[in-house]
């Protein structure tokens, strides 16, 4: 094998791995890790951690219960709220200050009961 | 005298909570979650049996949360305020009355689903 071709190898190798890299990361983020989640929680616990809160507007209701919900509906629910698609004052306010690794951390969190 | 008019005021109390609170009928929703003409089974298809154990990830689980929750919900549903292609055609067929009824058979229900700080 020649240099140019070793070095013609590397290149292709480097830059397919430069081009796998955010896959990889993605993928990661939609994992989600409930350790993680520990930083994050304080906005939720204000009202999600109060055992039987209810909220006082627009309505007044139960704040759901969230131990034990899959993962997916919880970050589908955070991001429908950040979207602006699913409606509610106090939570399109913290959706939106959520990022993708956020949610998916804090849904990984709920979903796995701690 | 001024005895029973506390008791009397307590009973009007309990009275007018108990109205408040448990509007829904649990077994009328049960009966409503299952069977439907047309519709074997409105709920359970997509939620699972008693809402405990959904066919998908996308579903939430219903078995225990809270009643008022479940009516906001299905109420959002209904009017179009929250939008799903799926749960605004369900909870178009739905009263007020099934409504509650749904909320209190499903929040009485058993499931995975808990209170977590």
């Amino acid at each position: 094998m020649t240099i140019r071709r070793l070095l013609s190898f590397a290149f292709t190798l480097a830059a397919s791995l430069t081009l796998a890299a955010p896959a990889f990361a993605q993928q990661a983020a939609g994992a989600g890790d409930p350790a993680e989640a520990h930083k994050k929680i304080a906005m939720c616990e204000g009202c999600h951690g109060i055992p039987g809160y209810k909220t006082a507007y627009p309505m007044v209701y139960h704040v759901p219960k969230l131990g034990g919900q899959s993962a997916v509906y919880i970050s589908n629910a955070l991001n429908a709220y950040k979207s602006g698609q699913r409606i509610h004052p106090s939570m399109r306010g913290i959706a939106a200050s959520l990022s993708d690794k956020d949610i998916a951390d804090l849904a990984a969190y709920y979903a796995a009961g701690h | 005298m001024r005895r029973i008019f506390v008791v009397i005021c307590s009973l009007l109390a309990l009275l007018v909570s108990a109205a408040l609170e448990a509007k829904g009928n649990a077994d009328k929703g049960k009966a409503r979650a299952v069977t439907k003409a047309g519709n074997q089974e409105p709920c359970a298809s997509c939620h699972g049996a008693d809402g405990a154990k959904p066919v998908a990830p996308e579903n939430p689980i219903l078995a225990g949360q809270y009643s008022d929750y479940i009516v906001k919900a299905l109420s959002d549903y209904k009017s179009g305020k929250r939008k799903s292609a799926v749960m605004n055609g369900v909870a178009a067929e739905l009263s007020k009355q099934d409504i509650e009824d749904l909320a209190a058979w499903f929040s009485s229900q058993k499931s995975s689903l808990h209170f977590q700080r």
